[in-house]
């Protein structure tokens, strides 16, 4: 039974879908960076997007939340509908938000606010939750990122490592459906950056709606369900991870895969 | 010396009274601009075109003007239009005004030094923008224009001895009015520069330190 | 207010550049060895310039301009209104200067000392042709701002009887039983004055730098 599951795709096929991108087009003034954009993910899916730097996969991260409004297209999050062409109501985006939690390359904690306040203070203001109820949940989340005993401490005192480590917990607090990630370990030393990918496997084998922008090639092939390999604002190629980057099909996906793996 | 030292004692008082209404104007003065300059410095910023062109103008002549003519200009000009203030008010308006003026610019430029990914990250979380302002972008922005602040304020001290010229029995207006009595300018005017200094000397030393410690946090 | 009067507030204004200039120049040419002062490795000469400069920024300019006219003109030495004003705001400006040059000296950047060293050039060669025109660039915007200050605190002037623009602002307000406009009008006219200072400025700095980018 257990190794049915191992075995087969981790996500069942009849899951709905939680996230759909459809002719996605972004441009910064006549800069083509995304051109027309499609894919969908299913609820507890672990997307990996991957490619050279340039290929517009931050955008694209960005521009689901809408941090970078798109120039075209429409998507979708959890049931609500965000098209380009269409006047983003401020509800709207602050319910996009909400459905989606970011962490940043930069980590971006508060560096005013205590460890706590960080986790604490956006439940309070973007959920309502009481003072109480959000320290609650904020120890909680500290305590399963391994940090508990960081609470008190300002974001200048812990490393780079614990400080994205708390940056996850900030938007898992917030209950998000999607957690968005970009390049969350690019700005660490690669043996601290294995403990951020630890909790975000942890996270993942915990059912989360995961889309990982990343160069951890390691990371692609064995934590995420799928992988887009994006190039030039296109995705090259997509399909379960151990395939895209065992057998890329294209000339152009082999060149990049091999000029990773060989470092 | 000791002959100095004795005039001086026997003024003091009244010279410490007049400090401590230098001390009050300057405190008033900021306690009511520094706020107004916050307003100054997020409003210039305003989508309104009407708002943005009147906070330009309030800071443009809080600045371009001296404080001197402000100062005479509500104390003397003022009642022309039916506005009576006490040398006292028209001090706290005027070095209000010119306080309002310089730290919105001050202000503006330590909101400005916050990183992109601060307010990336509020948004992200989904803060609405007043909650962005008061939890994220206004405390680390006054934190950045604190040092500079500071500064001001021992300008601003320096400032109120302008209201000499509006009859505000001030610390200069003291000394000036023992000079006159005494004829003897040159020890009482000392004293008073010499207890400006003992406020300014250690406040500027520590805008320096407050400088320094920040410059190695950031 | 009628036309004369404004024509007779207009005529403060040769007295306020007057003094404005004067004490602008005496801190610029002042403002030069303090600095150095403040530089030199020898610690008497370094911390003689720390306190005359921090000394100088900590006491209000009005209070040194009554300590030259007042002060030492009861029984010291007799000085005018308008040399009294010239001196104490001068002084004042030497001290910000002072740092003014320090901040512009620190502004260059390392390499271009190690530059000089590393190809040998004479000391005064490498000061006149290398540093200097880089220290006048820095140092342009930061002292056309102070020079706009200066010429509003020039106002101080008027509180022991030159004729400049504040004084006969007052003169005219006292005259008409108008304190609104003669003030109004003085205070735009400060503001007028200050905005061709700042173009020029302004222009100076832009061309400056793109002959450096150049």
């Amino acid at each position: 039974m257990i190794a049915e599951i191992q075995a087969g795709p981790r996500v069942p096929e009849a899951a709905p879908n939680i996230l759909e991108v459809r002719n996605l087009r972004k441009s910064f003034g006549v800069h083509e960076v995304l051109k027309n954009i499609n894919f969908a993910m299913r609820k507890g899916e672990v997307v990996a997007v991957i490619g050279p730097s340039g290929s517009g996969k931050s955008t694209l991260l960005r521009c689901l939340n809408q941090l970078e409004p798109a120039s075209g297209g429409e998507i979708t999050i959890d049931g609500l509908t965000i098209r380009a062409d269409h006047q983003l109501r401020r509800a709207e985006l602050m319910g996009l938000r909400r459905k989606a939690g970011m962490v940043f390359q930069s980590f971006n904690l508060f560096p005013h606010l205590s460890v706590l306040r960080n986790i604490s203070l956006p439940q309070e203001r973007v959920l309502g939750r009481s003072r109480a109820e959000a320290e609650k949940r904020a120890h909680a989340l500290l305590e399963r990122v391994g940090l508990a005993d960081k609470a008190s401490q300002y974001p200048a005192r812990c490393s780079g490592g614990q400080q994205q480590r708390i940056a996850i917990a900030r938007a898992l607090a917030l209950d998000p459906q999607v957690m968005l990630f970009d390049e969350p370990t690019s700005a660490l030393d690669p043996e601290v950056g294995l403990e951020v990918l630890a909790v975000m496997k942890e996270l993942a084998e915990g059912g989360m709606t995961m889309v990982v922008v990343t160069h951890e090639m390691h990371f692609a092939e064995t934590v995420s369900d799928r992988v887009l390999l994006m190039a030039d604002g296109h995705i090259l190629e997509e399909g379960p991870s151990a395939e895209v980057m065992r057998n890329p099909k294209s000339e152009r996906a082999q060149r990049f895969l091999k000029a990773v793996m060989n470092r | 010396m000791s002959d100095i030292l004795s005039f001086w004692g026997t003024y003091l008082p009244q010279i410490l009274d007049g400090l401590g209404i230098s001390l009050k104007v300057t405190g008033a003065s900021l306690a009511i601009g520094i706020p107004a300059g916050l307003a100054l410095a997020l409003m210039v910023q305003a989508k309104s075109r009407f708002l943005r062109w009147f906070c330009l103008a309030v800071v443009e002549i809080g600045r371009g003007a001296p404080a001197l003519i402000l100062l005479q200009f509500a104390y003397f000009g003022l009642p022309n239009v039916g506005v009576s203030l006490t040398s006292f008010a028209a001090a706290v308006a005027a070095l209000s005004w010119s306080t309002a003026a310089y730290t919105s610019e001050i202000i503006r430029a330590g909101l400005q030094a916050v990183p992109r990914g601060q307010i990336e990250a509020s948004d992200a979380l989904g803060l609405s923008f007043a909650d962005q302002l008061r939890f994220v972008l206004v405390p680390q922005g006054l934190r950045v224009a604190a040092p500079a602040l500071l500064g001001f304020a021992v300008l601003m001290l320096q400032a109120s001895s302008l209201a000499f010229t509006i009859a505000l029995p001030e610390l200069l207006s003291q000394a000036y009015i023992i000079g006159t009595t005494t004829f003897r300018y040159m020890p009482i005017l000392c004293l008073a520069g010499l207890l400006y200094a003992c406020i300014c000397i250690p406040a500027t030393l520590l805008v320096g330190w407050f400088e320094r410690r920040l410059a190695r946090h950031a | 207010m009628s036309w004369d009067f404004a024509i007779l507030i207009l005529s403060g204004l040769p007295w306020t550049i007057v003094v404005t200039i004067g004490a602008f120049a005496m801190g610029l040419i002042l403002g030069a060895p303090l600095c150095a002062m403040h530089i030199s490795r020898n610690p008497i000469l370094h911390f003689l310039a720390l306190a005359i400069i921090i000394f100088l920024r900590s006491i209000p300019p009005i209070v040194w301009v009554f300590l030259l006219f007042f002060g030492l003109g009861s029984g010291f030495i007799s000085i005018g209104a308008i040399p009294a004003t010239i001196i104490a705001l001068g002084v004042v400006t030497a001290a910000n200067m002072a740092e003014i040059y320090r901040g512009s000296l620190s502004s260059i950047h390392a390499g271009q000392w190690e530059a000089i060293s590393a190809l040998g050039l004479p000391p005064v060669s490498s000061f006149k042709d290398i540093i200097l025109p880089q220290l006048f660039r820095v140092t342009l915007p930061s002292a056309a701002s102070y020079l706009i200050g200066l010429f509003k605190d020039s106002a101080i002037a008027s509180t022991v009887g030159v004729m400049d623009i504040a004084f006969l602002a007052n003169f005219v307000a006292r005259k008409s039983f108008d304190g609104l406009t003669p003030f109004a009008f003085a205070a735009v006219l400060y503001i007028l004055i200050s905005i061709p200072i700042a173009l020029v400025a302004r222009i100076a700095d832009a061309r400056l730098r793109q002959k450096v980018a150049q």
